[in-house]
This record gives C-alpha cells, sequence and structure tokens, in this order.
C-alpha cells in the first residue's frame, strides 16, 4: 500500500499490468523494478519516482549504502528499537520483563541501551539488507522511536 | 551475569548491568536516561557528601555531631513536626520515619498522597483490580492512556507493555491496541500504529467523555454524532469497542486526571465507569496501573498499612496514632506544623507557591543527597547515600509488587543510609527523653 | 490573553536532572521555560529576544518562550519547576497543576531568576 501511494495511479496499463494495484504488489515483491513503470520515468512524477526509489532503496539503489542514525540528543534509551526489532526478536532470549539487552550482546543484535543512550552495533543482519520480500521494508525502529531518534537513511 | 534492579523511576527496572569495582561504576548498561542518570548522581556536580547548617545564611560544611545536635534541637523545639517525602527512600527507612513520627508527635506523609495514592484507595472501595506489568506483556490486550505520558516520564514503561513479546501474546506490539486520551499531543504519541486510537480531547472536557461512555456503554448507535470534547463519532464507537470487547485491558491513569474540580471527582466517575463495563463485560476485564514517579511511591502506603493498618498520612500525639481529618496539602495551609524534616524529595520545586511559601517560613531539615531548591531554604541538611545504588532495601514498584535493591558500591564519603540516618535520630531522640 | 497552563514533566527539562548535576544557568535555560503553538507565537507577535509574562491570581512568573507543534492553541505547557509551581493553584485542599487559567503577554523584560524566587521565600522567615 506504502508503494501504491506513489504510482501514478492511471491504470495505463503500460507496465503489461492489469492496474496499477497489481504493479505495487509485484514492485514489493521484487518481481518488477522502479523503472518498469514507463510513466514514472516522465518528469511529472519525478518526486514520486525518488520516493519509491527512497522507499525501496535496499533493493535497488545498490550503489547506497544503509544506515540507520540514532540521534544521541533526542534518544532517551527507552529501549523500543531493541525490542521492537524483529532480528532481535528472532534471536535473543526472552525475560519476564521482555526482551532484555544481553550482555555480551549476542551476535547478531542490532541495537543495544549503553549509558542511558541506544546504539547501533552492527547492520549486517537488518531485515532490510538480510530478508526477503515485504520483510525487506522493515521500519519499525524508525515508526516506533518516541522521540524520533531513529533514521533509516541510504547514502 | 549480575543483573541489578535501576532506582530511577517507578517502573524498577531489574535487567540493568552495572560494571563496578565496589568503589566506583564504570558501565551501566540497558537503563534508560533517567535511570543512567540515578547512577550518574553518585557523583554528581551538586552531590552532598557532608552535612550542612545554616550560618548567616549560608550553608556551612560541619561534623556529623554538630548537624545531628542541631537537627534534634529543632525537633525537640517543634510540638507539631511535618514529615514529607519518604517517596525516595527505601521501604526500611519509611518504617523508621513512622517510628521517629510516633516518637516525636508528627504528621507524617507520602508524595504518593498529592500523586497516586487517591485513586488506589479508591480503586480498592470499588474493587476494581490492579494489574502487574508481566500480567499485561502476558495477556493485555488494550493499553490506555488517560493524561499519562510514559514517554517522558517512566521511560521503559511502553516497553515493557506494549512491544515485548509475551506468553500468550506471542506477537507483542502487533496484537496490542494502545488508546491515548491527552489534551497534548505527547511524545507518546509518536509509538502509535494504524490500528491504535489516538484522541486528544479538549481540556478540561474528560469528565464529557466519561459520562457519554457512562450513558451509553453498551450501546453503539446512540452517540452523538458531532462527537463530544472534540472527538469525532467514528474514534468515539472505536473507543467503545475497544472497552467493551477487551479481554484483558489495562489502563494507565497519570497525573492528567487527579487534578480538582470543584463540580466532580473526574477519578471517581472514571473508575466507576471501569467497574460498569468490568460487570457487563463477560470475556473479559479492564484493570488499573497507577503511573507514579518516585522510585519507591507505592511502598510507603504497605509500609503504613503494615504497621498501622491506615494507608496513607498517619498523625500522632501521645505517642499514639490519631484519627485526622487533615491532609498533607490542608496542614501545610493551615500552617498547622511549626518544623519540616523533608526525606529526599523537594516540596519547594514541586508544591505549589503558596505552600512552599508556607514550608519555608519554618524551620526545615532536608534529608537527600543532592541540592535541590529545598536545600536552598532548610536550615540543616543531612546527605545520605544513595538507596538502590549505595545502599540496598525494599522498594514497591508502579504495579505494587515488592523488589529488593541491591547495594552495588560503598557510599562516597561513608554517607549512612536513609535508614541508619533516621534510626540515629531516633535514638538521639530516645536518649534525650530519658535524661 | 486568556490562556490555560498546563505543567508536566518532560524529560529534557528535568528538574532532578538539573538540581543534581546543573547550574544556576542551566537550571534556568532548562526550566524557566514555556512551549506554545507556533500560531499563538505569531499571534502574540513573539521574537526569540522577548519573554514571555504568565500570570494568575496567584503570581506572575517571566519565562523564555519556544515554539511546539503539539501543543493545541490556547494552551501553554511549561515542565513541572519552581517557576511553573508560582502558577500552581490549591482548591478544595488539593493542588491543581493542570489546566490553570492564566493570562499571557510578550515583554522584554528579563527571565526570573533562581535566586529571586529563593530570595522571595527566605523574606518570609
Amino acid at each position: 500500500m506504502e508503494l501504491y501511494k506513489f504510482l501514478p495511479k492511471t491504470n495505463c496499463k503500460k507496465c503489461g499490468k492489469p492496474t496499477c494495484m497489481a504493479f505495487s504488489l509485484d514492485l514489493l515483491q521484487g518481481k518488477v523494478k522502479v523503472d518498469d513503470c514507463p510513466p514514472l520515468l516522465e518528469p511529472k512524477y519525478k518526486k514520486q519516482y525518488d520516493a519509491l526509489k527512497e522507499l525501496l532503496g535496499s533493493e535497488e539503489g545498490q550503489q547506497k549504502e544503509l544506515k540507520i542514525n540514532i540521534d544521541d540528543k533526542l534518544c532517551d534509551g527507552c529501549g523500543i528499537c531493541v525490542t521492537v526489532c524483529p532480528v532481535n526478536a528472532r534471536y535473543c532470549p526472552s525475560s519476564l520483563s521482555g526482551k532484555a539487552p544481553d550482555y555480551p550482546p549476542e551476535k547478531h543484535q542490532l541495537f543495544q541501551v549503553i549509558g542511558g543512550k541506544c546504539e547501533l552495533l552492527k547492520i549486517e543482519y537488518c531485515r532490510r539488507l538480510e530478508a526477503g520480500g515485504r520483510e525487506r521494508e522493515c521500519r519499525v525502529c524508525e515508526t516506533y522511536c518516541p522521540r524520533e531518534a531513529v533514521k533509516i537513511e541510504y547514502v | 551475569m549480575k543483573r541489578f534492579t535501576c532506582s530511577g523511576c517507578s517502573l524498577l527496572c531489574d535487567d540493568i548491568i552495572v560494571q563496578s569495582d565496589g568503589l566506583f561504576i564504570s558501565e551501566v548498561m540497558g537503563a534508560c536516561l533517567k535511570g543512567k542518570e540515578r547512577f550518574d548522581q553518585v557523583s554528581a556536580k551538586n552531590r552532598i557528601t557532608s552535612p550542612l547548617i545554616r550560618k548567616d545564611g549560608e550553608l556551612k560544611e560541619v561534623s556529623w555531631d554538630e548537624a545531628t545536635k542541631k537537627a534534634i534541637e529543632i525537633i525537640k523545639n517543634s510540638s507539631i513536626p511535618l514529615l514529607y517525602g519518604f517517596s525516595n527512600v527505601s521501604c526500611e527507612a519509611q518504617d523508621v520515619g513512622i517510628k521517629l513520627a510516633q516518637k516525636i508527635n508528627g504528621f507524617i506523609d507520602s508524595n504518593a498522597s498529592i500523586c497516586q495514592g487517591k485513586i488506589l484507595n479508591k480503586a480498592k472501595s470499588l474493587g476494581i483490580n490492579l494489574t502487574t506489568i508481566t500480567e499485561i506483556i502476558n495477556k493485555g490486550d488494550l493499553i490506555i492512556l488517560w493524561g499519562a505520558n510514559p514517554a517522558e516520564t517512566v521511560p521503559r514503561l511502553l516497553n515493557k507493555v506494549l512491544f515485548s513479546r509475551g506468553k500468550f501474546r506471542m506477537t507483542g506490539r502487533e496484537i496490542k491496541t494502545l488508546v491515548i486520551v491527552d489534551p497534548i499531543k505527547t511524545a507518546s504519541f509518536r509509538v502509535m500504529g494504524v490500528r491504535d486510537l489516538p484522541l486528544i480531547i479538549e481540556p478540561n472536557k474528560d469528565i464529557d467523555l466519561i459520562r457519554m461512555l457512562k450513558e451509553e456503554c453498551c450501546s453503539v448507535d446512540s452517540i452523538p454524532s458531532q462527537g463530544v470534547a472534540g472527538i469525532d463519532k467514528n474514534d468515539l464507537k472505536r473507543l467503545l469497542l475497544h472497552l467493551t470487547g477487551a479481554e484483558n485491558g489495562v489502563i494507565i491513569l497519570g497525573q492528567g486526571v487527579i487534578q480538582p474540580h470543584p463540580d466532580y471527582n473526574l477519578v471517581e466517575e472514571l473508575l466507576e465507569l471501569l467497574q460498569m463495563i468490568n460487570e457487563r463485560q463477560e470475556k473479559g476485564r479492564i484493570s488499573l496501573l497507577l503511573m507514579g514517579g518516585h522510585f519507591n511511591m507505592a511502598g510507603f502506603d504497605h509500609v503504613a498499612l503494615s504497621s498501622f493498618g491506615v494507608s496513607g498520612k498517619l498523625e500522632f500525639k501521645h505517642n499514639q496514632l490519631i484519627k485526622t481529618d487533615d491532609t498533607l496539602v490542608s496542614k501545610i495551609e493551615k500552617e498547622n506544623f511549626d518544623s519540616s524534616i523533608i526525606v529526599g524529595t523537594d516540596p519547594i520545586s514541586h508544591l505549589p507557591h503558596s505552600l512552599s511559601s508556607k514550608i519555608a517560613k519554618k524551620p526545615l531539615i532536608l534529608i537527600d543527597n543532592h541540592h535541590t531548591a529545598t536545600s536552598h531554604i532548610a536550615e540543616v541538611v543531612l546527605p545520605t547515600a544513595i538507596t538502590g545504588i549505595e545502599s540496598g532495601g525494599l522498594a514497591y514498584r508502579l504495579d505494587q509488587v515488592p523488589i529488593e535493591l541491591n547495594k552495588i558500591i560503598n557510599p562516597s564519603n561513608n554517607l549512612p543510609s536513609d535508614e541508619e540516618l533516621l534510626n540515629q535520630l531516633y535514638r538521639l531522640i530516645n536518649q534525650g527523653g530519658s535524661e | 490573553m486568556e490562556f490555560l497552563l498546563n505543567s508536566m514533566r518532560k524529560i529534557n527539562n528535568d528538574q532532578v536532572k538539573e538540581h543534581a548535576f546543573g547550574t544556576e544557568q542551566s537550571l534556568e535555560e532548562r526550566l524557566a521555560i514555556c512551549f506554545i503553538n507556533p500560531k499563538d507565537f505569531e499571534k502574540l507577535k513573539l521574537v526569540s529576544s522577548l519573554h514571555l509574562k504568565i500570570s494568575n491570581k496567584e503570581k506572575d512568573v517571566i519565562v523564555n518562550v519556544e515554539k511546539d507543534d503539539n501543543v493545541p492553541e490556547g494552551t501553554v505547557v511549561m515542565p513541572v519547576s519552581i517557576w511553573s509551581n508560582r502558577l500552581s493553584v490549591v482548591q478544595n485542599n488539593e493542588l491543581l497543576y493542570k489546566n490553570i487559567a492564566v493570562k499571557i503577554e510578550a515583554t522584554s523584560e528579563p527571565i526570573m531568576k533562581f535566586k529571586e524566587i529563593i530570595n522571595e521565600l527566605l523574606v518570609k522567615k
């Protein structure tokens, strides 16, 4: 749905799909590329084209590198990103008060709260790099940060 | 790896990893910013490590003997001492505080009386369940924040109750619905997803919403089409469905709902609404969680209950507990006290000016570990070790669960714990009495 | 203008933190402050060099003012501190910290110093 918003929504069928919705679903699954939609390449859709590229960056923008920035000034160390990160959920042991940041950190763990601030340990196992299909679009750490301190970027 | 309990706020997170050699703390892992600040207080710039006495308007460092002597003198010259605070100390210290109040015929109360204590007593009388954090993690499906902003006050609360994956709620965040009722779009609103329900209510209109819900309790069709208190009809419908459909709902109340109003009692009506929903609902229930600030805010009531069978304030005359209609506020407002002993809190900052100016008029003994606005007007300042770091003890979490705090390092300058200091004052007064 | 004052705890404007770690200057920077909606900011013809005078029947206080989109129009938010508590009210033996009716106006007078408040309290002894 996120992707559909940025398509021309004209159902012009130039891409070979019956509707823009169908195209967005295939786009999501990686079956087609943003450039497969001819109208999007027109200048008037430039903004949407860029937005889609950004959203799908992990699949297409090989030249761009995934970065997760945590703003130290904003972060209050609540640890929501640690808990909500699906990678953490899969590998870390649970405790009675939820998933605790383990020490020494589990080798897959992305985030860790130390000294009252969250820090990014490593990015290799981030779903945006590892997973396939929809899971590659994961940005839960950014979405749920109450202080808006986590930013996913491609640079 | 041993895990410690953090005393930064009332959530008492029990999963903190502290690296220390017994003298200094080198690293704190897992604690939020507030918790980290608590650990940093050990070496804070404004930490007090020696007793102080006001001489010619200035606080001067003195020996322990001189300081306690002065404190005893103030207490002895006072016929109605006011003892207040006790939310940032262990239950053991609270117990000694009550003993001391009995000895010196004082009035003793904790911060909870102007915060969450009122709701707790009302909830008990209506028979509304208090829930625990673990229960919400494992079973909760609806979380309502009403006048509470945990993202800035109890930072890890939302992490635990909303995001943690529990035993019967494996997927965590996805299965729990969050509803926030607040007049201001606080930081807590930012954790909301599409299924959640943000309700920005018009200021002072909470009562209209509660009364509407009470009337319409089980009939979605009769919601007024123009909405209520700035909340539109569809959101109200969703709110009703959530309230009546939750299997294990919890409503978290903050300072926002305990504001007084001349015509009605908001907390009372809100709790009555919950009672009504729980009676009509067959498959589930809604329970209560009170969000306090200080780490042992819930403890004082438990200690007072176990030692004297009453919750909250206690007043003594002739070393006997007496029945009193006075509250902390009325006591100060009527200036019905002639000295105060403030333990681990800062009333000069957090009470309205009309009350703090009355406290400032009388001699004040402060027991705390760093400078505050109150230390600027205190006659005597007696520093203590920081509970949960430099001394241990029992504390009650915000969901009324007792948790043991541990000593991690030795106190700076060999400071006594709150319990030891209060005990010493008690002994000194006792000795004076037999002379 | 008639406003509603709401005092609330904010993690970056925390009185416990400032009293423990700060200086008098940082205390004033962080706590002698209020937040209003940008639209109200314009209506009051405020600029960054001006301060806000907030008053009610209790007292008045002059503090720094900042814009905050999350504050609704007609409301002024202050972090809980000795400054905000000059305006909080005792009502029927209970404490009113939120939705307090206040008057606000822009002023070029300096903000109220921490020492001023303390000295005012000490004078009454």
